[in-house]
């Protein structure tokens, strides 16, 4: 833990950004913002003031219509931002929230309004709450035995955030009474508080919140929340009420421990509960938690560092004078290293106790170092709480020697060492070995701390990486005393390294939480000639390939068309068409030289026009075949044909029967 | 699916401390900003359902309950994992305190977790450099995978800060990706106590911030810690040990946001629309090709931007003309605009053919089209009739019914 610094203030600015017109929403944000920003003296500028009060005015100006908890956040910005209200603007708004107090028997509202009014006074106005004591009963009948309080008369369930509330509100009565609220009465609500404070809950590092006893989602407001409301309820009841709260310093430390726990908040509402809280924590009349912190955990004997302590109170304001011993000193492993009590020097100016870690005699390690906090002056023990002894968690680094590093090959027959290599491990190296699986791998060298004592790091390992196939080989190097040694039999291995030969690469790691010079050397690589593997040999596992080359594009595909057969050049064909026209030519001039004459055509008409026809028709049929090359499928041809073929079978029948009478009748004559 | 978007806005966020929603409540502020609705609940609460009445509740799932040994009403392993497989999306986290729930969830997403309980990843090298802590378990990590469309296009400068446990992932699985990995002088290991054997995790084979996508495009990131999603790492300056630059702000911020909007599909969500081929020279899409036709394909595609959908720009998006095995395989070229489209002229083998986009890119939701369209021979009077080597033919049948017309007469009437 460490107290509240800039980076809250960062933070907070932050988290409350305001939005472009300059408002931070609704009124309750508003005013944690205003309120966070006030306890962190974080400056904002006056534009942004003036639009808060401006809207916390608006507010209060309708008081007749607002309901109490709008006025409450709405008084409450102003006293806040110090706005100037008028007080005839406020006189209305205490007699509303006055009539509100008359009529409820709800906490909330009670704690609405009480509250307005207490922040009203607060401004310079004088209010006065005429009925404290009633008021008081009012909000007192509705808490329960174990502390808690319920939001009203109707409800069953009772919450620790009430109790937060109902507390607040108890001391705003007081602070507003004109008289003296009964004694008795704040004796019985000290009781109250006492029993809060039993059923708060504790993690096992001194640290205390509350949370509600009964988990609803729904209706759950988280420990901070609710750690928060008691703390406000708590403290500025203790402020007003006289005499003191009978609450253990431990719990109101742990509570400062569980609100400086968080860290930087996440969220407005946490930052503003968790800054609101330490702003009570800070200065109140239970006890004032004194924190104890350690700027640094780590501590390097390179450089020398000194132990330093803060003590401080939550917001990182000094302590008064105190002292701080160093009690008692534990190893890792809870042992006791020294338990000599040894003062820490208090340096003024930058308000922090420190100590040399070299006369300590502490080696590199992690360590628990136990401080006791004692105040210089006793009436300071019932105003601080320090918590007594407190115990913080150290590593103390150096650099660790290393040494006589060596590496080799080794026959297997012991004894004859062969090819022996001193390396340096403070760089890479690169020897090149070469081994049979006779043969044995040799790596041994020395640490050593900065005290000179033996040392045994968290990590020592060899690493054997088969180039080819990407399989790694981890081995841990055992170390006795100072000497780390590891000898890698081949013979044994050849299973293991699945009977892959090749190159491997070797690279050694060391490294450990208190060395502060950890490495990763590569060693150089090793040739590797193992025999081969039988059949049943396991196979190596399949290695992480890269994830890109899982998906990158495929090669394109085009298809390979069928190529078109081989033709002969044109002239070879047109050469070729005229041969075959040459028959024709030799048929017309044979017929040319026979002296073809037609006599024998029929001279009568009607034969003469039966043969016209019958060629005519096979012209046609004939002049179709050229028609059915050029453009027409067989089906139309067939079907031309079928008219043509009937047409010539009749001509033709009557031109040949015709012809063949002629022929007869002049054989006969 | 609100604005048309891939993925509904309901998440369910499971916790196994309440404080959990205040310590990591700027992670949730960033979600809540990207207008998801947070539906906070205790992994053990009673009441606790995915669906109802058959619907799931929820569109994502954040599972930051590392602890959490079962989960509470109606919920099991299996129901998250038939969540998931329902296609919806999950954000899951662990520790060093990662119950076997939390365990068995991430090995059936494909992720092993280091089984050794105390183990925790320690690199005593590549460590964050902080004043408070010094057993080198806060990683500095900045191994991260090389993909703008998983970790947003501006590139994270500051190492991410992780506390947790490491985990492996089986490299047969390539639906498991590792996007945070360790650095080769990483181990896992329990830091406590000293190490009799090696670690079985070591180097860069350890991730520390796995996703997985799912073939129904579910996505799932599992992270080995919770405290990475913190507002403490969140906020919280880091300087690498042995490095002389100190950031300001750890890259947790901006890798969680990164990542998360990948996780819920804000981005590299992909859709195409409008597929269509035709003749060239023609608009309108033919039932059936002939061999040899030249044909104009085109699809739109679009990239889901978190607010609308833009085009998607890429030089990889292939089609291809398929039957048994691709014939034709061509990458698009694309407008800028969210139309690819290519040309290409039918193969000369007649059959029933798809139109294939299967695109499948690291880290974008897969595009798998499939058009089906036949392609025909042609047809006998399709062929081509006056073949100039076929003259002689020709010329010799035409002469001889030459021939036949005049020969008919000198047959019949010479004297």
């Amino acid at each position: 833990v460490r107290p509240v610094s800039d980076a809250h203030r960062s933070a907070a600015a932050e988290l409350f950004a305001a939005s472009p017109d300059g408002s931070f929403g609704d009124l309750e944000t508003t005013y944690e913002a205003v309120r966070t920003f006030q306890i962190l003296g974080v400056e904002k500028d006056k534009g942004l003031i003036g639009k808060a009060c401006k809207f916390a005015a608006e507010k209060l100006a309708s008081s007749s219509s607002s309901p109490a908890k709008d006025l409450f956040h709405a008084a409450r910005i102003s006293g806040v931002l110090k706005c100037s209200v008028d007080s005839g603007v406020y006189d209305d708004v205490a007699t509303r929230l006055k009539a509100v107090i008359k009529d409820t028997n709800s906490l909330l509202e009670l704690y609405y309004s009480v509250g307005g009014l207490l922040s009203i006074k607060e401004q310079g106005h004088n209010v006065v709450l005429p009925d404290a004591d009633n008021t008081f009963h009012a909000i007192k009948a509705l808490s329960q035995s174990d502390g808690r309080w319920r939001y009203d008369t109707n409800s069953a369930e009772s919450s620790t955030f009430a109790a937060g509330i109902a507390l607040e509100a108890l001391s705003a009565v007081i602070s507003l009474a004109d008289s003296e609220v009964d004694s008795s009465m704040i004796a019985v609500v000290k009781n109250d508080i006492v029993k809060l404070f039993d059923t708060i809950k504790s993690y096992d590092d001194g640290t205390f919140y509350f949370d509600e006893k009964h988990v609803d989602a729904a209706e759950y407001k988280g420990p901070i929340t609710t750690s928060a409301s008691v703390v406000r309820g708590v403290t500025s009841f203790a402020a007003v009420a006289s005499g003191k709260l009978n609450i253990p310093g431990e719990k109101i430390l742990g509570l400062a421990k569980f609100f400086l726990g968080i860290g930087l908040p996440g969220s407005a509402k946490d930052c503003f509960n968790q800054i609101e809280s330490l702003s009570f924590l800070e200065n109140n009349r239970v006890f004032v938690p004194l924190v104890l912190s350690l700027p640094s955990k780590v501590f390097s004997l390179t450089s020398k560092d000194q132990l330093k302590v803060e003590v401080t109170t939550v917001f990182g304001s000094a302590a008064p004078p105190l002292r701080v011993n160093l009690v008692q000193v534990l190893g890792s492993d809870s042992k006791v290293i020294t338990t000599e009590t040894k003062e820490l020097q208090f340096d003024l100016d930058n308000n922090v106790h420190y100590l040399d870690i070299a006369p300590l005699k502490i080696d590199v390690g992690k360590y628990s170092l136990v401080f006791e906090i004692s105040l210089q002056e006793q009436e300071h023990e019932t105003i601080y709480a320090t918590g007594g002894t407190n115990t913080e968690a150290i590593f103390v680094t150096g650099l660790i020697k290393v040494d006589k590093a060596e590496i080799g090959i080794s026959d297997n027959d012991a004894g004859t060492v062969e090819s022996v290599q001193k390396i340096d491990l403070q760089k890479d190296t690169s020897v090149s070995l070469s081994a049979n699986h006779l043969q044995k791998l040799r790596l041994s060298f020395q640490l050593s701390t900065p005290l000179g004592k033996t040392f045994k790091p968290h990590q020592v390992f060899l690493k054997l990486k088969h180039d080819e196939s990407k399989v790694e080989h981890l081995f841990v190097v055992p170390g006795s005393a100072r000497q780390f040694k590891i000898v890698l039999d081949f013979l044994g291995l050849v299973e293991k390294f699945y009977y892959l030969s090749g190159r491997y690469d070797l690279e050694l790691a060391v490294g450990d939480a208190a060395m502060e010079n950890s490495f990763l050397r590569a060693l150089g690589h090793i040739e590797l000639d193992l025999p081969e593997a039988p059949e049943k040999a396991p196979k190596p596992p399949a290695q992480a390939v890269d994830p890109f080359s899982k998906f990158g594009p495929k090669k394109e595909i085009s298809h390979i068309f069928r190529s078109p057969e081989k033709r002969p050049p044109k002239e070879l064909s047109f050469a070729f068409t005229g041969l075959t026209l040459l028959p024709i030519v030799g048929f017309l001039i044979g017929l040319m030289r026979l002296g073809v004459n037609l006599k024998n055509f029929p001279s009568l008409p009607a034969p003469a026009a039966f043969a016209s026809l019958f060629h005519a028709g096979i012209g046609a049929v004939l002049l179709l075949y050229v028609l059915f090359w050029i453009k027409l499928d067989l089906f139309t041809t067939l079907k031309y044909l079928s008219f043509l073929g009937v047409f010539l079978v009749f001509v033709g029948h009557r031109a040949l029967s015709y012809l063949s009478s002629t022929s007869a009748k002049q054989k006969t004559a | 699916a609100d604005e048309g978007g891939p993925r509904g806005r309901r998440v369910l966020v499971l916790v196994d401390d309440l404080a959990v929603r205040s310590s990591h409540s700027a992670f949730f502020a960033s979600l809540q900003g990207r207008g998801f609705d947070l539906d906070f609940r205790l992994a053990d609460d009673p009441k606790l359902s995915l669906h109802r009445y058959g619907q799931y509740l929820y569109d994502g799932l954040v599972l930051f309950a590392p602890s959490t040994p079962r989960f509470g009403g109606s919920v099991d392993q299996n129901s998250i994992l038939e969540f998931i497989d329902a296609g919806h999306d999950m954000i899951l986290a662990a520790d060093s305190s990662a119950s076997d729930l939390i365990r068995g969830i991430a090995t059936e997403c494909g992720v092993d977790f280091d089984e050794d309980p105390e183990a925790m990843v320690i690199d005593h090298i590549n460590y964050a450099a902080t004043d408070a802590e010094g057993d080198h378990t806060l990683i500095a990590g900045d191994d991260l995978i090389q993909s703008d469309v998983i970790l947003g296009s501006k590139k994270i400068e500051a190492p991410v800060l992780f506390r947790g446990i490491g985990h492996a992932v089986n490299p047969s699985n390539s639906l498991v990706l590792k996007v945070l990995s360790a650095s080769p002088s990483a181990y896992s290991a329990n830091p406590k106590s000293k190490l009799a054997s090696p670690p079985s995790l070591t180097g860069s084979a350890i991730s520390l911030v796995s996703v997985m996508q799912a073939r129904n495009n579910a996505r799932v990131l599992i992270s080995g810690s919770l405290d990475l999603f913190s507002n403490r790492f969140l906020k919280s300056g880091v300087q690498k040990a042995g490095s002389k630059i100190r950031h300001e702000k750890a890259g947790n911020e901006q890798f969680v946001t990164e990542t998360s909007k990948w996780v819920f599909h804000e981005r590299g969500h992909l859709k195409a629309v409008n597929v269509k081929h035709n003749k060239v020279g023609e608009t309108n899409e033919p039932g059936m090709y002939r061999i040899n036709d030249d044909l104009e394909y085109s699809v739109e595609i679009y990239e889901w931007s978190g607010t609308s959908w833009k085009p998607y720009v890429a030089d990889d998006v292939q089609v291809q003309f398929y039957m048994m095995s691709p014939y034709v395989l061509k990458t698009l070229s694309t407008d800028k605009k969210g139309v690819f489209s290519t040309s290409f002229k039918v193969p000369d083998v007649y059959g029933v053919f798809q139109f294939k986009v299967e695109y499948q890119r690291l880290g974008y939701t897969g595009l798998s089209l499939s058009k089906q369209i036949p392609v025909r021979p042609y047809r006998h009077n399709e062929y081509e009739r006056f073949i100039t080597s076929a003259y002689p033919y020709y010329a010799a049948s035409f002469s001889t019914m030459g021939a036949f017309f005049i020969f008919s007469f000198v047959y019949l009437y010479h004297k």
